[in-house]
């Protein structure tokens, strides 16, 4: 079906001088359009290494990943990617920055205007179309990104820590609000994140790694409907046991706001 | 000073503003009554005095100097001509060579090599040469091009080397190809930095400028002036020069200095 995605045997080996280093071995996943998907492991374990695979802003050395039913050759606005340090073009307004991929695409004016818009507000910012970048606070920052994101219509949004530099209640609003967005576009997101908290609250299902080289660990299905309660019983019970595991990788995750029992 | 006696406030920006002016003036005055007496104290015809200075600037903006028979109103707009030609044809190949050079890791290897050797050199060093084989209007303006063009290339290609890698990946997701991510992104994230090229060189093409003309034996300009008017031992005139200079960097390097902090400003960058 048009807007799965097939994730197979994607692995990444880093050769440097005469020592060889697996970062990610064998990393197969199945994911259907809609869902979302985050990725849990330990800290440096290439949760990123497999997003920017994905992206396409870096060759795997073997595996493939298909969207769609078309197989991924380099970057492509089929799939958005969101950054944790937001990377927006500063000399840009929010307007322009959302517009980006339209312009680069060849999108007229005046649709690529009216199409920017619309998501400006579907993502909370209508009012500051023509507000820089400096002028905005970081939870409305991501929000740009998202929006930017996802004005091209891209199959899957693949964001890396997104939330990771915002402030702990930001961070759940933009949580909420990433929910609210994604369910009324119907788009696939793959999320990293170090955030086991962050990670129970938003998926669909959780992929858990292990530590270096990378394999899936496990993957953890969240059948409960949003909103969810953070501080129900299974709500906490899964969280320490996706802790649990993530320890038994000897390697502490550092998510601020998971850590914490 | 007690600056409290004046109920200075050091948080009051128009007491801030004051303050510095009234330290300037303060700076000035005393510059002029050094010069003044420095001036007496030598009694040497090579040194005026600023009052001589200004009766022979006032004679010269009106009445122009019997040897090249112009006014400071021409020698002055001949230097500025030159050094803004001079200031354009570097732009126009600083820039794109910088960009060129950020972007491409062989190319910058192939060229660097040679503007290691080149870059050294002081720009005036040129002058013989250009002056001869280009003539006094283009050898001045060469001199100037080879000044400005270095701090300008230097700049730019580290502007561009400075480029967030997440700025280029992002657009790169977003679907813009090679070209784009070129005029896209690194052209308009590069631009702080060449501005910051161009506000250094604006400094160092006044000192191209009056140079390459001193050593010009006609053709005009406030380098000129200075050479000619030295020859005859008017030294009243000669400083009339010097100062016009000083002035007309003050003004050009404030221009670049204001543009440069609204653009980067503007740009939200830094």
């Amino acid at each position: 079906m048009s807007g799965d995605i097939s994730i197979a045997n994607l692995s990444k080996t880093y050769k440097t001088d005469e020592k060889e280093t697996v970062a990610l071995a064998d990393f197969s996943l199945e994911i259907k359009k809609g869902e979302l998907i985050t990725i849990v492991g330990p800290s440096g374990c290439g949760k990123t290494t497999i997003l920017r695979m994905i992206a396409g802003l870096m060759e795997p050395t073997s595996g493939t990943v298909t969207v769609g039913g078309k197989c991924c050759q380099g970057p492509g606005p089929d799939r958005g990617m969101v950054f944790q340090d937001f990377a927006l073009f500063p000399w840009r307004s929010v307007r322009k920055n959302v517009e980006f991929g339209l312009e680069v695409a060849g999108v007229p004016k005046a649709e690529r205007r009216e199409r920017a818009e619309r998501y400006i507000k579907s993502v909370g910012l209508g009012g500051f179309e023509n507000a820089m970048v400096h002028e905005l606070s970081g939870g409305m920052k991501q929000r740009v990104g998202i929006a930017r994101a996802l004005v091209t219509k891209p199959d899957v949004i693949l964001m890396d820590e997104p939330f990771g530099a915002l402030d702990a209640q930001t961070r759940n609003i933009m949580q909420t609000e990433l929910l609210r967005i994604t369910d009324k576009t119907d788009t696939t997101v793959i999320f990293v994140t170090h955030s086991v908290d962050e990670a129970v609250y938003i998926s669909d299902r959780i992929v858990v790694l292990t530590k270096r080289p990378a394999k899936i660990k496990e993957v953890i299905e969240i059948p409960w409907p949003h909103p969810r309660d953070r501080s129900s019983p299974e709500f906490t019970a899964l969280r320490k046991k996706i802790l649990k595991m993530l320890e038994s990788e000897n390697i502490q995750p550092d998510g601020s706001t998971g850590a914490v029992a | 000073m007690n600056l409290e006696l004046l109920n200075y406030d050091e948080n009051d920006k128009s007491h801030r503003f004051i303050r510095k002016m009234v330290i300037s003036a303060v700076s000035l005055v005393v510059f002029f009554l050094i010069w003044w007496n420095l001036a007496l104290l030598l009694n040497n015809p090579a040194v005026p005095t600023p009052r001589e200075t200004w009766d022979a600037m006032l004679y010269l903006f009106d009445k122009g100097d019997m040897v090249s028979g112009m006014t400071m109103w021409g020698h002055m707009s001949i230097s500025l001509q030159r050094f803004i030609a001079g200031l354009l044809i570097a732009l126009a190949v600083a820039v794109p060579m910088g960009l060129l050079l950020g972007y491409s890791n062989t190319i910058n290897e192939f060229s660097s090599p040679t503007l290691e050797i080149l870059r050294p050199i002081a720009p005036i060093a040129w002058a013989p040469i250009f002056l001869f084989t280009v003539g006094y209007v283009w050898g001045p303006i060469l001199v100037v091009f080879v000044g400005i063009f270095f701090p300008m290339l230097t700049n730019t290609i580290f502007g561009v080397k400075k480029i967030e890698p997440n700025w280029v990946d992002a657009s790169k997701t977003l679907g813009a190809n090679k070209l784009q991510v070129f005029t896209k992104v690194m052209l308009p994230a590069s631009v702080p930095y060449v501005m910051n090229g161009l506000r250094i060189g604006m400094g160092v093409g006044w000192m191209c400028i009056v140079a390459s003309e001193l050593y010009a034996s006609f053709g005009g300009g406030v380098g000129y002036f200075i050479s000619i008017q030295a020859q005859f031992g008017y030294w009243p005139n000669v400083f009339v020069g010097i100062v016009l200079i000083a002035i007309l960097g003050l003004l050009t390097t404030g221009l670049s200095d204001y543009a440069y902090r609204t653009i980067v400003k503007r740009m939200g960058i830094e």
